[in-house]
């Protein structure tokens, strides 16, 4: 993550006059690192307003047969990812599955996670599609 | 759960069955700290600023991509035109440059970088000159370079020397092309008041007042539209006009939410989103079919030049409201050869010149990607780029021409690039004489603004 020389100076002024009597120089110059550094591991920075959530859309959809729910939050609990939402309809033969995951504990990257997904849909001849919940929100919420 | 069920399965319709995708992202870098006397170094220049900050971005799209499951259908490149930094050389050399920026391309391995271009709506430079003349040689001997050249504008007028200089080049480019279908001439364009932050290729450039380095994101999406279109059914023109502007509305917010996101990986600043509605020549994915779908017969009956006008003038309305940061081209395009439904009406005569030509007057762009018989003598393609100009300049909007004189080919033949580019019949172009009036030269007055009927 690459920061601009005014945001540089906006954290300075932030921790500033969050020291208030304290600020000393050295002070200073360690918690604007500290904060530059924290930001740097892992957490990123967006360009809007929008804080991007680790949350993620997963859809399935195929020809209905026993053990399709347990295939996918079997995958999904092995990759370590939080099941929040789930919700299915049925329509004469088909299915059709939606979750929503909470994949920021998860030891997989998203990609990984797509690609374990697609195994499991291949051996049950579905469709599963995985999406960030970003997607979602942009289109779907003003 | 925060989204609705049908929400959710739009979205994913969009994207899985009706072609949503991005159509492209460009990445604009400026050269203008490039320029040298001496063309090694400034060949030398021109490779490492490309790379500097071109080397991930197909990487970074293509993590964007994986992430957000809206495919990316293209990463480009556009530069500073390079007529500004590089005046001071004569042709030989601006081919040169031409040939760095196409080994650079394929070094990050991009399909298109655009720049080659100049900027001569009044007048023009020795160095502006040298590059007109060079471009039919930097075009054949390159495989990713597009080159535009603007001739006019609505506060200078139509320079109709440049007009001129630009039909010999495309007669030219068609002539040295032509065991590819004389390719050249569709990386080639012309405009009145070109835009300086279009994403789209082959028009594209870096203009002077931008920034070092930005990102443009140029959305596509006919199919969605064209598919909501038929869902609403037979429904008033006003629901209609709503209908679409819901739909752009979605797209366009999914292409800002790339956007952003792909100039968050590069750490360098999100320029604007071009609301395009782009037609690739896969089947649905025309804006011929939703104009069909509208209500009209084929494009090209009556009703056509409406029906577009309302379509543009939707897209425009939702995008607004959808991107903080709206820009370049933002309409609907309309180029023949990357739409089979206009391939259609051409073929089967239903659409003219003439038709296409008043139909630019309300879409966003111009006669793009059209071939006409090899034969059109220079003077006859500079009558049809002056008329195109002067839609642009009276209007006060962007146009273009991207015209393919399709060397040793007749009105009915083809000319087939296969991929985005498609494949477009011949269609027949008026035998009358311009010859008189744009041999003339000298420069077409700047219109007034006033007194506008």
């Amino acid at each position: 993550m690459k920061f601009t020389e005014e945001d540089l100076r906006r954290i300075t002024m932030i921790a500033i006059s969050e020291l208030g009597e304290k600020a000393s120089p050295e002070l200073v110059k360690k918690v604007v690192s500290k904060t530059v550094e924290g930001f740097e591991g892992g957490k990123q920075f967006s360009s809007g307003n929008e804080k991007a959530s680790g949350r993620v859309i997963l859809t399935a959809f195929g020809l209905n047969k026993p053990g399709i729910i347990a295939a996918l939050t079997k995958a999904l609990g092995e990759s370590e990812c939080d099941i929040q939402d789930l919700s299915q309809k049925i329509m004469s033969d088909f299915f059709t599955v939606i979750m929503v995951v909470d994949i920021s504990g998860s030891n997989k990257e998203l990609r990984d996670l797509q690609d374990s997904m697609n195994r499991v849909a291949e051996d049950l001849k579905i469709k599963v599609f995985i999406q960030h919940e970003d997607v979602f929100r942009f289109m779907h919420r003003i | 759960m925060p989204y609705e069920f049908d929400e959710i399965l739009e979205t994913i319709r969009m994207t899985e069955v009706e072609h949503f995708d991005i159509r492209t992202v460009t990445l604009g870098i400026s050269l203008r700290d490039c320029s040298d006397r001496n063309i090694q170094t400034a060949k030398q220049r021109v490779y490492d600023k490309i790379m500097k900050y071109g080397r991930n971005h197909v990487k970074y799209a293509k993590e964007i991509e994986a992430r957000y499951g809206i495919s990316i259908a293209n990463k480009r490149v556009s530069i500073t035109p390079v007529s500004i930094p590089f005046d001071g050389f004569g042709v030989d050399e601006l081919i040169q440059i031409a040939e760095t920026l196409d080994r650079a391309a394929d070094e990050i391995g991009i399909d298109y970088i655009a720049g080659y271009s100049a900027l001569v709506q009044k007048g023009m430079t020795f160095g502006e000159a040298n590059l007109i003349k060079s471009i039919p040689y930097a075009l054949s001997k390159t495989k990713h370079l597009c080159s535009s050249v603007n001739i006019a504008s609505t506060k200078a007028g139509i320079n109709m020397d440049a007009v001129n200089m630009m039909a010999d080049a495309i007669k030219q480019t068609a002539e040295i092309t032509k065991d590819k279908d004389s390719i050249g001439c569709a990386k080639l364009v012309v405009f009145a008041n070109a835009v300086e932050d279009n994403p789209f290729v082959a028009g594209a450039f870096h203009g002077v007042t931008e920034p070092e380095v930005v990102l443009n994101v140029g959305i596509s999406g006919p199919g969605v539209v064209l598919e909501a279109i038929r869902e609403a059914g037979r429904v008033d023109l006003q629901t209609l006009a709503d209908v679409i502007k819901k739909t752009i509305f979605k797209i366009t917010r999914a292409g800002e939410l790339i956007g952003k996101k792909v100039a968050e990986k590069h750490g360098i600043p999100y320029g604007i989103v071009d609301i395009s509605l782009a037609p690739t020549p896969a089947e649905g994915d025309s804006i011929a079919d939703i104009l069909m779908a509208m209500g009209v017969e084929d494009v090209g009956a009556p009703g056509t030049t409406a029906a577009l006008a309302m379509l543009n003038d939707s897209v425009k309305k939702a995008g607004l409201m959808a991107s903080t940061s709206v820009g370049g081209m933002s309409g609907a395009f309309i180029p023949v050869s990357e739409d089979m439904g206009m391939i259609r009406a051409a073929e089967k005569g239903n659409l003219s010149l003439e038709k296409l030509e008043a139909m630019t007057a309300v879409c966003s762009v111009g006669l793009d990607m059209i071939a006409i018989p090899g034969d059109t003598p220079a003077s006859t393609i500079a009558g049809i780029i002056a008329d195109e100009s002067a839609i642009g300049i009276i209007n006060d909007k962007t146009t273009a021409v991207r015209i393919i004189p399709a060397y040793g080919k007749k009105e009915g033949e083809y000319v087939d690039y296969g991929g985005l580019l498609g494949k477009a019949p011949i269609m027949s172009v008026r035998k009358l004489s311009s010859a008189n009036f744009v041999g003339r030269g000298g420069r077409i007055p700047a219109p007034m603004r006033s007194l506008t009927n």
